[in-house]
């Protein structure tokens, strides 16, 4: 009998059987489940119309305030108070409320919610970012969420596999995320990884930290994957031994275990790699666009928001000046990111530089606040998406990149390659 | 009794079919319910479609379709509630889209995985879907294929009325816990 991969093993462990099979659809234990601020609600609601006051558990449901943190407008702020009535209602014992917050994502995996070998699913599509410390991550509806809220269980079709296996040295300065858009481009957003689960192989993957895996993952939804996941190792013990609120196993998939494909990537020639507006896969090398302007820089989000990112921005630009024509704003992902940046001293260097720095949320990356995009706007971002109208108005255009090519290109006002400064 | 066996009138999409055009933009807001869905499910995958009840009084039982069927990253349920009150007993494709895959589980309208079922079907064709020996015969030709198994409870749902009743009951008389 052939063996498993990694997401075959933990659908199947996860759901009391020895075995699943591709395109079997399972009930499965839930560790954690994720919700926030502006779907929590209904999720609470649905919650009750099945009859239930109580969560399964609460110290693994986990509720986030993002998406409308700090509440921009009174109604949003309605909202909120709202939504921690219900939170506090239900004594969930871990509230990321604005003062803890940050991207759900973010939180969920930097306080060890999120565990090998276990399944965590969020009502946000970009839970996919759980792979990265070797779990299966989903993104589910409201009525899904309130279900694992009150019987700690989902149901999962198995997704095939496909392994991507990557070899080679990173260039100095080039990212996860360029390797994430240089897949994109190669595999294209509507292709054939739709509900497939992706796994992240092989020496360059091994060499990436735990930040550059869940940039991998995180976009592994913007492919129209099912899950993303990068097998536990050493970097993984290590991120997750001051956190993690259980104990796990190691877990690994079988030397015989059956993809539907196998893609071998040498990324010994990747080099910054961009989006173009309005298509996440109209991919090209930077080499193509470099010197166009644009005239607002972002970084942030659950993407490239974490203090690794912030740190190669302030590299770059550490005792110099962003160009007069660009407005740069960054946003940390989540409180304990900004705090390890402030310590660093990467939060100064950005001052200094010109970076007007936010407090941690979605941002504009929601399209709701914190630096929306007007007409007219031309923005380099190092989030996920493009879509027109993403970000705000629909008559701006979206750039999406590294974090290192948006620094470098902020210094010079058009898009510059990093590796030439 | 659960019908085991389905008999019905097939439509076959001739290329990818989006869940934007199977419900147009207008009718998004619309509370989903399957009597009104059903009204203008279709209506924008295809001229004949456009008027209204036009698909349903089409008479299709099963829709047959290629690669990532409903996709376009539109999560609306009245996709999946609409083809169920236009009769649609199941559809079959090389893929779903994940949202309404999901939708469809949970409103109890199997969305079956059959590889290259488009090649051998026409619109109007008559199909057979066991859904216990897991094959789908088109009775125009004797052509058979075989499909991905159906988990029970996706018919079990559709009885409840969709997922939270489903969960509701088995909530209800204790046995959530058994579900695997």
């Amino acid at each position: 009998m052939a063996g498993m991969t990694i997401t075959e093993k933990i659908m199947a462990y996860n759901s009391g059987r020895d075995k699943v099979k591709p395109g079997e659809l399972v009930w499965a234990d839930v560790y954690s489940v994720m919700t926030m601020d502006y779907l929590g609600q209904s999720t609470f609601k649905t919650l009750h119309e099945l009859g239930k006051t109580e969560v399964f558990d609460r110290q693994r449901v986990i509720c986030v305030s993002d998406h409308l943190v700090p509440p921009p407008t009174p109604a949003f702020a309605t909202m909120l108070n709202q939504w921690r009535q219900l939170v506090r209602q239900h004594h969930i014992k871990y509230f990321y409320d604005l003062g803890r917050q940050g991207i759900a994502h973010q939180v969920m995996v930097e306080n060890g919610h999120v565990l090998p070998g276990k399944i965590s699913i969020g009502t946000d599509s970009h839970a996919n970012t759980y792979g990265a410390v070797g779990a299966v991550g989903n993104a589910v509806s409201v009525t899904d969420a309130a279900v694992a809220m009150a019987i700690g269980k989902c149901w999962f079709r198995v997704p095939e596999s496909v392994k991507f296996y990557v070899t080679g040295r990173w260039q100095p300065y080039v990212m996860a995320k360029d390797l994430s858009l240089h897949i994109m481009g190669m595999m294209h957003w509507n292709g054939h990884l739709i509900y497939k689960a992706l796994e992240f192989a092989g020496p360059a993957i091994e060499a990436l930290d735990i930040a550059g895996r869940m940039t991998l993952c995180n976009m592994t939804v913007d492919l129209g994957a099912k899950n993303g996941i990068v097998a536990p190792d050493q970097k993984t013990v290590e991120y997750l031994r001051p956190v993690q609120k259980d104990n796990w196993e190691m877990i690994a998939s079988d030397p015989d275990a059956q993809y539907e494909a196998i893609y071998e990537i040498d990324i010994t020639n990747l080099g910054p790699t961009v989006a173009l507006p309005d298509k996440l896969d109209d991919v090209v090398p930077i080499e193509k666009v470099v010197g166009r302007k644009f005239n607002k820089a972002f970084v942030g989000t659950c993407t490239n928001g974490r203090v690794e990112d912030i740190a190669i921005v302030a590299q770059i630009l550490r005792g110099k000046q962003v160009h007069p024509e660009v407005n740069f704003i960054l946003v940390p992902a989540s409180q304990q990111v900004y705090l390890e940046a402030v310590k660093a001293g990467y939060i100064a260097d950005l001052i200094e530089a010109g970076v007007a720095v936010d407090t941690p949320s979605c941002a504009s990356c929601a399209g709701i606040h914190t630096g929306v995009a007007g007409d007219g706007d031309i923005i380099l971002s190092a989030g996920n998406r493009n879509m027109k109208g993403r970000m705000g108005s629909k008559n701006a255009q979206i750039y999406l990149t590294s974090p290192a090519v948006v620094a470098a290109s902020a210094l010079t006002g058009v898009i510059t390659d990093p590796r030439l400064l | 009794m659960r019908e085991k066996i389905i008999r019905g009138k097939c439509w076959v999409a001739s290329g990818y079919v989006m869940a934007y055009d199977m419900v147009v933009q207008k009718y998004w807001t619309d509370p989903v319910d399957k009597q009104l869905n059903s009204r203008y499910i279709m209506s924008g995958v295809a001229p004949e479609f456009e008027a209204d009840n036009a698909f349903k009084n089409a008479g299709y039982t099963f829709i047959v379709a290629g690669h990532n069927f409903a996709g376009g990253g539109k999560s609306i349920e009245h996709v999946v509630t609409g083809l169920m009150g236009a009769g649609i007993k199941a559809v079959f494709a090389d893929s779903f889209s994940r949202l309404q895959f999901r939708n469809a589980t949970n409103y109890g309208l199997p969305f079956i995985t059959v590889k290259d079922l488009v090649s051998i079907c026409q619109t109007g064709d008559e199909l057979e879907y066991d859904m216990q020996a897991n094959t789908v015969k088109n009775l125009r030709t004797g052509q058979v294929k075989e499909t991905a198994p159906l988990a029970p409870f996706v018919l079990e749902i559709a009885e409840a009325g969709g997922l939270v009743e489903f969960i509701k009951r088995k909530i209800a008389d204790g046995t959530a816990h058994l579900l695997r």
